[in-house]
């Protein structure tokens, strides 16, 4: 098969514009309808009061990719995946895709609330364009994904949000989609439930799915995706390796002021009502140098610079790593309190360590998760959302899940 | 693999395009019009202790309201070819007919409107699943009506099963016509919705539904500009076995309906993207 046959989404150049108004956009809702009517292409530029919700947006995808969209809120990602999905149309520009797209937008698309569970996934897959027959044949791979046991023949308005979430996302699973979009619905669920989704799509991408990923979490993005797109007030600003388009987009996020050291994030001083602020963090060696990447089997220290407005007396510090290879999930979590560790500090800097006597992670790429939080309310002072450190092996661990501290002794 | 594109030319550049999309999508969405209607209509009956007795409430009530004004000589229905309450209750089902199809495209889509937003499918599997919970509703009327005709011993002539199911399928046509032209500027302005609502309201007064079209007079002007004079009245004049009197403007409007009903349903595909977009998610 020739390399340009795996193309499955190829877009270019493809703008939109919305106005805010509610008036003014009615108006241009039938003038849009009216050139419609007339075959009249659409109009060039932008109007009084319009403005770009995606411009000039090119991107292609083959079989088996998987692109994560990044950007803060409002930088036009939705809209991407809205005109991806056929629901809209684009003011330029146009977009092939190839396959069946399943929009994994609408979870429960059609869930009529007094209907049980069973009868809703019929509505709702027929609804995602799979025909009788094939349900089917797929009803009870259906049920048994979304694993929601009796609820299945309740009324669905007698479900929990997340339950009901559990089902649409079984629904849109098992459709047998060529490309997948996905807009922050993989925050739904329990812990165990997001591991089986994230599973799923592991093995839809192995058979092949293309998958398009908007999230504000960088963990699930890195997690799922090889490479990124980086949107900002509808412009691309950044296509690459997902790790360089988070890398740029946490910078964007929280602009560094100082000189960046490295393997070391600085974080400048923002306006903030919390008592405590987190200002850098990174690891460094026992001797106290930064380190860039950590060793299995090393000693290395988490060096988390703080500052505290006033004193506080209760501080929790929560640690959390997730393995962002292939299959990865939570590689470690710690929480100071649970270890004994209340922390109470002055007004002014102070530093919070984690020592690690030996770094038991095997190699490969992680994000650490770091929030302050109060002791007894657990409600969040600061937190670093990712951290991205990597980690590389001296001896062969292949065959070793983590790294386990040994000795040999012959007597 | 199939390949589907999307750009900022208009459907109507390829028309022929578009017309295979129509068909393509028509076919498509019957199974999801039927399952729409099925998760409707038993989403109704789940939540009601009344039941369908609800389908027969209302064109009771007022066929006893009317009954008891014409009775009282407040109303003047002239000439009726049928037993007054038997008359005015065909008349009554075949307004509700096309008044249900008048309002399914607004009612189907404002009912989907979430959805609308977030996933495509064909959107004529919503208005065809409202036109199936009509017919539904229109079935069980049938049953009320052939009690009543039971009741005053009301023969139908024969023709009637035949020729009088053209004309309510003109009457759903032409209801589907309006609705499926005024569907964008309704999901788009609400004065549109509540200006239709209104209509409604008046439009009944001025059909002959619970009256015999008159002969003379502004108002018998009117009643005979109304489109739905000539496919009402032919329909109930069939069911009496008498002759019909509108029959050209019958085959005139039934004609434009049945075109009208292609045209608009053209537009409403052109323009849902555009409303669409504006219904938000």
């Amino acid at each position: 098969m020739l390399p340009s046959d795996d193309v499955v989404v190829s877009a270019q150049g493809l703008s939109k514009r919305f106005c805010r108004d509610l008036k003014t956009s009615l108006i241009y809702a039938v003038r849009n309808v009216g050139r419609e009517f007339v075959g009249a292409p659409s109009r060039p530029g932008l109007g009084s009061g319009e403005f770009y919700a995606l411009n000039d947006v090119s991107f292609t995808l083959r079989r088996g990719e998987s692109l994560g969209l990044v950007g803060p809120n409002g930088a036009g990602k939705t809209t991407l995946l809205r005109i991806l999905g056929g629901i809209i149309k684009p003011d330029a520009g146009r977009v092939r895709l190839r396959g069946r797209v399943a929009p994994l937008i609408a979870l429960g698309a059609g869930f009529n609330p007094v209907l049980t569970g069973r009868e809703n996934i019929w509505v709702n897959t027929t609804m995602l364009g799979i025909s009788g027959r094939q349900i089917d044949r797929r009803f009870s791979e259906i049920v048994e994904f979304a694993d929601i046991g009796d609820a299945l023949d309740a009324p669905v308005r007698t479900y929990s949000s997340g339950t009901a979430a559990r089902l649409g996302f079984a629904c849109a699973i098992h459709t047998d989609p060529d490309i997948l979009l996905i807009d922050e619905v993989l925050a739904v669920g329990d812990q165990q439930f997001r591991a089986k989704c994230y599973r799923r799509l592991a093995q839809l991408r192995r058979g092949g799915t293309a998958l398009i990923l908007v999230s504000h979490n960088p963990i699930a993005v890195l997690s799922a995706c090889d490479a990124a797109l980086y949107l900002s007030a509808g412009r691309a600003v950044l296509k690459g390796s997902a790790d360089d388009v988070l890398r740029r987009y946490e910078e964007d996020a929280n602009p560094v002021d100082e000189p960046r050291a490295e393997a070391e994030l600085l974080i400048p001083r923002r306006e903030s009502i919390a008592p405590v602020r987190i200002r850098s963090i990174g690891f460094k060696d026992p001797a106290g140098r930064a380190l860039s990447c950590l060793t299995s089997g090393e000693p290395a220290e988490l060096w988390v610079g703080c500052e505290a407005d006033e004193p506080v007396g209760e501080l929790c510090a929560n640690l959390f790593v997730q393995d962002l290879s292939f299959n990865g999930g939570r590689a470690l979590y710690f929480n100071s309190v649970r270890d004994g560790h209340a922390i109470s500090v002055g007004r002014g800097p102070f530093t919070v360590r984690v020592r690690f006597p030996y770094c038991g992670m095997r190699s490969g790429r992680y994000a650490l998760k770091f929030q302050l939080t109060d002791g007894r309310y657990y409600h969040m002072y600061d937190g670093v959302e990712s951290f991205l450190f990597g980690v590389r092996s001296q001896t062969d661990m292949a065959q070793c899940r983590f790294y386990q501290p040994h000795n040999w002794e012959i007597s | 693999m199939g390949e589907t594109v999307y750009s900022s030319e208009s459907y109507l550049a390829s028309p022929s395009a578009m017309i295979a999309l129509m068909c393509r999508d028509l076919l498509g969405s019957r199974e999801l019009a039927w399952r729409l209607m099925a998760r409707d209509l038993s989403a109704r009956y789940r939540q009601s202790l009344l039941g369908f007795i609800w389908a027969f409430a209302t064109p009771i009530f007022m066929v006893a309201a009317l009954t008891l004004a014409v009775d009282a000589k407040l109303v003047n229905a002239g000439n009726t070819s049928l037993p007054y309450p038997a008359f005015v209750l065909l008349g009554m089902v075949l307004w509700q007919t096309f008044t249900d199809a008048l309002n399914a495209p607004a009612q189907a889509m404002i009912g989907a409107k979430t959805f609308l937003a977030r996933l495509k499918f064909p959107h004529e599997a919503l208005i065809l699943a409202k036109l199936g919970e009509a017919a539904f509703d229109f079935m069980i009327k049938l049953a009320l009506l052939a009690g009543v005709f039971l009741w005053f011993g009301v023969p139908v002539a024969w023709p009637a099963f035949v020729l009088a199911p053209l004309a309510l399928m003109a009457l759903v046509l032409l209801g589907l016509f309006i609705g499926l032209l005024l569907l964008p500027l309704a999901l788009l302005i609400e004065d549109v919705s509540r200006g239709l609502g209104l209509a409604t309201a008046i439009w009944f007064w001025f059909t002959p539904v619970a009256y015999e079209a008159p002969g003379d007079g502004l108002f018998a002007l009117i009643v005979r500009l109304n489109p739905v004079t000539p496919l009402l009245s032919t329909a109930r004049d069939l069911v009496a076995g008498r002759a019909a009197s509108f029959v050209l403007e019958f085959w005139i409007v039934s004609a434009v309906a049945a075109l009208g009903t292609l045209v608009a349903w053209a537009g409403f595909r052109l323009a849902m993207p555009f409303v669409i977009e504006r219904i938000g998610h």
